[in-house]
């Protein structure tokens, strides 16, 4: 594996692009969070009594949470590169070349796959001083370790998030296609279906299961989440929910790649 | 030693059939010529053999063994197209190619020599023109100084001065005693590199073997009886072959070019004992076999 991954990391080391989405995507995160910690400092200034509801996001231990859900905006960042990295090959039909060189078509989809966790291991790394730095600079916030399992919720997300846009990338092949099924689905779709299940139908908390959602209630909004999130399931169901669904991608991916013509 | 051997490939894409039942194989050391017009398969039946495509139905061996990419990384292989990172430089996309062959970088200098890319090695490969793309594409088959090469229209895009200096790389190839498959169009290319064809027509096989048999101005009968053995002996006698040979549980008998006449063919074998159950015209001659192709 570590020999896939030198070729993997010859085909990104010079590739412009890649470096530029991930310097992006850092500077998103800090910034997305620093917005978040002013405007709550600005609307606790002006109006004290928000406190109330909004609580300390930025102090520990909540700053673990705060800043998982946070950046879990951005998590279209990361899909839309490894959809870009991955509808690449298709385009320039090195994904072709690659096996004709003699990789297996096991070998390919599951260097792409580990590469995904080795980039979201790096990001969880950055949100967790990104979450440090916010933690330390909220006054009369001391360091605890209370509710850092929320870091391994971040992990956990991004590599969902990544391999779901993967999933989308092997199964259009073109990035133009992938990108907007992704967004579509992320962004509208599936918080449609969600509602629907749980209040039309009154199934809830079914609607909680959905492939990105399952990960996005495992990980929620620090505050008001028992109404916006009512009757939510166990946190370990949910992170065992979305690791059966990082399986379920991973297995769908290799099927698809493995048994059809390329 | 078969370098490859194809057993009863058949490939349909929805309602059209690639490739039909074909079957050949490829002696070690041989120029193997894949000729048929454009859509006759060829590139289909390359793909197959490379694990990019997979049959509908038939079989294929490697070096007289089960392919694996094991075997794949001994090939340098130009399949369709020269496919590469568009934003990388000739060089690096050469460095990828041979650590996915396990060959090292050593030989990268060496091939880029060969083609003549020395020069432009840094430049990104979406600046190459065709011909260098092309060109780059059979550096990175050299790569490791592989004994098969499978090219898939090597000329393509090329200029004429390209085409013959490719043609005199696959003639030194060819003498540093490596196989080389290729598939062609060019009824000409095939003739002038290639020692043993195979044609294709609408996904089947027309007809396999030296290419001097099959492209040369001779008539070639096919014939087949109960005891073969019998038959050659019988045949013998016949006044007008050229030379007759057994192959497979077929015997071949050669004619100069128009003057097989099968009927006098099977008079002469049923007169001396032998009954005919197999008795084809199999080429007429060179020209013929060029409108065969071409006309569909």
């Amino acid at each position: 594996m570590l020999h896939l991954l030198k070729i993997e990391w010859l085909k990104i080391k010079n590739y412009k692009a890649f470096w530029v989405f991930t310097i992006l995507y850092s500077f998103a995160i800090l910034g997305i969070n620093y917005t978040g910690y002013y405007v709550n400092e600005l609307t606790v200034q002006s109006l004290p009594q928000s406190q109330l509801l909004l609580g300390t996001p930025y102090a520990f231990p909540n700053v673990w949470q705060t800043v998982g859900w946070m950046s879990s905006w951005l998590l279209y960042f990361p899909g839309i590169l490894f959809i870009m990295l991955l509808t690449n090959e298709f385009n320039f039909k090195t994904h072709r070349q690659n096996i004709i060189d003699g990789w297996t078509r096991k070998q390919f989809v599951s260097v792409k796959f580990v590469f995904a966790i080795i980039f979201s291991a790096i990001a969880t790394v950055f949100n967790f001083l990104v979450a440090l730095l916010f933690g330390f600079l909220t006054t009369g916030s001391h360091f605890a370790f209370t509710g850092m399992e929320n870091i391994v919720f971040i992990f956990i997300q991004t590599v969902a998030y990544i391999s779901f846009a993967m999933l989308m990338g092997v199964l259009f092949r073109r990035s133009g296609a992938a990108i907007a099924v992704f967004f579509l689905y992320g962004l509208i779709f599936e918080y449609l279906i969600s509602s629907f299940i749980n209040s039309k139908l009154e199934l809830s908390p079914i609607g909680y299961f959905l492939p990105l959602q399952t990960t996005d209630v495992m990980l929620p909004i620090p505050f008001g989440k028992t109404v916006i999130y009512s009757n939510a399931p166990a946190e370990y169901i949910l992170v065992l929910a979305s690791l059966i669904y990082i399986a379920g991608y991973y297995f769908f991916a290799m099927k698809k790649f493995t048994t059809e013509d390329l | 030693m078969k370098i490859l051997t194809v057993d009863h490939l058949s490939k349909k894409y929805g309602n059209i059939q690639a490739l039909s039942d074909v079957s050949f194989c490829v002696p070690e050391g041989s120029v193997f010529g894949i000729l048929g017009p454009n859509g006759s398969g060829k590139t289909t039946l390359l793909g197959t053999i490379m694990d990019i495509i997979k049959p509908t139905s038939g079989t294929y061996r490697l070096f007289d063994e089960v392919a694996t990419e094991q075997h794949r990384n001994k090939i340098g292989t130009l399949l369709e197209t020269p496919n590469f990172y568009h934003y990388l430089s000739g060089q690096k996309n050469l460095e990828i190619a041979a650590e996915i062959k396990q060959k090292g970088k050593d030989g990268i200098e060496k091939v880029l020599e060969v083609v003549d890319l020395t020069k432009r090695k840094d430049s990104k490969f979406s600046t190459y023109s065709l011909g260098m793309k092309q060109r780059l594409a059979i550096a990175s088959c050299l790569l490791g100084d592989p004994g098969v090469l499978v090219f898939d229209e090597p000329t393509n895009g090329l200029d004429p001065v390209g085409i013959a200096e490719i043609r005199e790389l696959m003639k030194d190839l060819h003498q540093q005693g490596k196989t080389i498959i290729m598939a062609s169009h060019l009824l000409d290319e095939v003739e002038k590199v290639c020692t043993h064809v195979a044609i294709l027509k609408k996904g089947q096989l027309v007809t396999t073997g030296n290419v001097n048999e099959i492209l040369s101005n001779e008539d070639m009968v096919e014939a087949g009886a109960d005891n073969n053995d019998l038959l050659m002996d019988v045949l013998q006698t016949l006044h007008g072959p050229v030379r007759i040979r057994k192959e497979h549980n077929r015997v071949m008998i050669f004619f100069p070019v128009n003057t097989a006449d099968l009927a006098a063919i099977n008079s002469y074998c049923f007169s001396k004992g032998v009954i005919l159950n197999h008795l084809v015209l199999k080429k007429k001659s060179l020209e013929a076999r060029f409108f065969e192709l071409t006309n569909n």
